[in-house]
């Protein structure tokens, strides 16, 4: 399977277009409330498609991109009703129905046409669902995003070393250093490490709250899916 | 910045551990979820004692207050509620050792002792309910039997969608006697099989589908189980002619024999005479 889009994760903002498409948009919803929402579930709804369908990297983007287009046209996001689901579910049921469609449409052209069918025997077959790695990209994306907002939030306050301290242990990748390593490397106490810790997964968690807050309808549905993440 | 799904899974549950910092309390483990947060076992370092702290996950949804103003010995005590640095409610109370319900009833208890549970859960929810405070969401995994065999009923629910599929009662807007089906499940869940058929009964009635067909109010069960175990007719069950005589005949079962006793004695006399 080929490399997937680097639109829309990690930290990356979305291309103008996308923006000045939710600014057109007639819906009810603010375009800054609609940005929140395709922040967030972009790369979610991208690799959704692309393993429930089988699409290759270009189709998919075309298809999400499509969704959020349609989406915004026929006031997807003003219909939600928080009673029935919670908005990541409503949201991912229409991916669904929207891929599938346009699945079918595609197949029926080329069934009528000379297009050949693309092989898939070279895609690798994911251990997750496609639910799955919704869900999955869904919790990648709000930690991102909630990342940034503490990196921003760190620089802001004066308080690079405690984000640094956290991303060397909190975001280290295989064995993290013990806090008595930490402190030596950063010249402060070792209670120190443990208080800037605290304090950047207190904020941390503060944001990803936020992010959700973003795109949940109460406070019912934010509990819910805070659990989730 | 690409997030791993190890470093994922790690900032999550950091996350979602309770910031403990400024408290006297160490984290130890957690130990249970219930509807409105997670508890957790932690240390007291000031009483150097082992609390349950249970960590809300929004708002005060008054919780705390409203299980410290119930004060009984079935009701988990509360010592202290606060808010954590990260935002969060919690409050902090008695950590019971001992098991909960449905690992209990796992040891095959007697009858006699499946009863006494029910009647101490019994007590505890007539008790919430006198002060206009309903349970919400009983079920064998919110009742404890401390290691003395005493019951605790736990997660008292301030959630108006509380409640757990078997145990629910099917109404939509929850009251005592919503929580009256509730422990009618219970008495269900923790009778032995083949039950006794009056205990069913009762359980049946507490658990009909219609609020106003159940028993009007906690004592009104709690009467008819101690009119089974005291061997008398109950409330919930026109009790068939046979089962009668049965129960009469076990209630006074050495009248009855002293009665053939003495008949028999008669007969006697009445044969040696003739003979």
């Amino acid at each position: 399977m080929d490399a997937d889009t680097a639109i829309g994760g990690h930290g990356d903002h979305f291309p103008s277009t996308h923006l000045s498409l939710l600014e057109a948009t007639t819906s009810g919803l603010s375009s800054e409330a609609l940005d929140r929402v395709i922040t967030i579930y972009w790369k979610p709804v991208y690799r959704f498609i692309r393993l429930k369908f089988h699409k290759n990297n270009e189709d998919a983007k075309d298809l999400t991109q499509g969704f959020f287009a349609t989406a915004l046209e026929r006031d997807f996001f003003t219909r939600f009703d928080p009673e029935k689901a919670s908005f990541r579910t409503y949201l991912r049921m229409a991916v669904e129905r929207f891929a599938a469609n346009q699945h079918a449409a595609a197949n029926r052209q080329k069934r009528g046409g000379d297009t050949e069918f693309e092989t898939v025997g070279e895609q690798a077959v994911p251990a997750d669902s496609p639910e799955q790695v919704f869900e999955r990209e869904w919790q990648r994306q709000l930690f991102c995003l909630a990342l940034d907002d503490l990196r921003a939030h760190s620089e802001e306050c004066g308080k690079q070393l405690q984000f640094r301290i956290f991303q060397a242990y909190d975001l280290a990748e295989g064995e993290r250093p013990s806090y008595a390593e930490l402190a030596d490397q950063h010249g402060v106490p070792e209670s120190s490490v443990t208080n800037y810790l605290a304090w950047a997964r207190r904020m941390l968690r503060g944001f990803v709250t936020e992010r959700i807050r973003g795109t949940t309808a109460g406070r019912r549905e934010l509990r819910d899916e805070m659990r989730r993440v | 910045m690409n997030l791993s799904d190890s470093t994922l899974d790690h900032l999550r549950r950091v996350v979602a551990l309770p910031d403990l910092s400024g408290t006297r309390y160490e984290l130890e483990c957690e130990i249970g979820r219930g509807g409105m947060g997670v508890v957790y076992a932690a240390r007291d370092r000031v009483l150097d004692r082992r609390v349950a702290l249970k960590v809300l996950d929004f708002t005060p949804a008054g919780e705390a207050q409203l299980i410290a103003a119930l004060e009984h010995p079935a009701i988990v005590p509360v010592y202290e509620a606060g808010t954590l640095p990260d935002g969060r409610e919690f409050y902090a109370m008695k950590l019971i050792r001992g098991a909960r319900l449905d690992h209990y009833v796992a040891g095959q208890p007697t009858l006699a002792e499946r009863l006494r549970l029910i009647w101490r859960v019994g007590e505890a929810l007539a008790y919430a309910h006198s002060h206009g405070i309903i349970h919400r969401d009983l079920k064998p995994q919110n009742v404890m039997v401390g290691e003395f065999g005493e019951v605790y009923l736990m997660d008292w629910g301030v959630n108006a969608i509380a409640g757990t599929p078997a145990f629910r009662a099917p109404e939509v807007l929850l009251d005592q006697r919503s929580d009256i089906y509730a422990l009618g499940a219970l008495l269900r869940f923790l009778l032995p099989e083949p039950n006794p058929p009056a205990l069913g009964a009762i359980a049946d009635k507490a658990m009909s589908a219609d609020p106003a067909a159940r028993y009007p109010e906690v004592p009104a069960v709690l009467a008819d189980m101690e009119r089974f175990e005291q061997g008398l007719a109950i409330e919930a069950w026109p009790e068939p002619l046979w089962h009668r005589l049965r129960r009469f005949a076990s209630r006074n079962a050495l009248l009855l024999w002293l009665l053939a006793a003495y008949t028999f004695a008669k007969f006697l006399i009445f044969f040696l005479r003739k003979f």
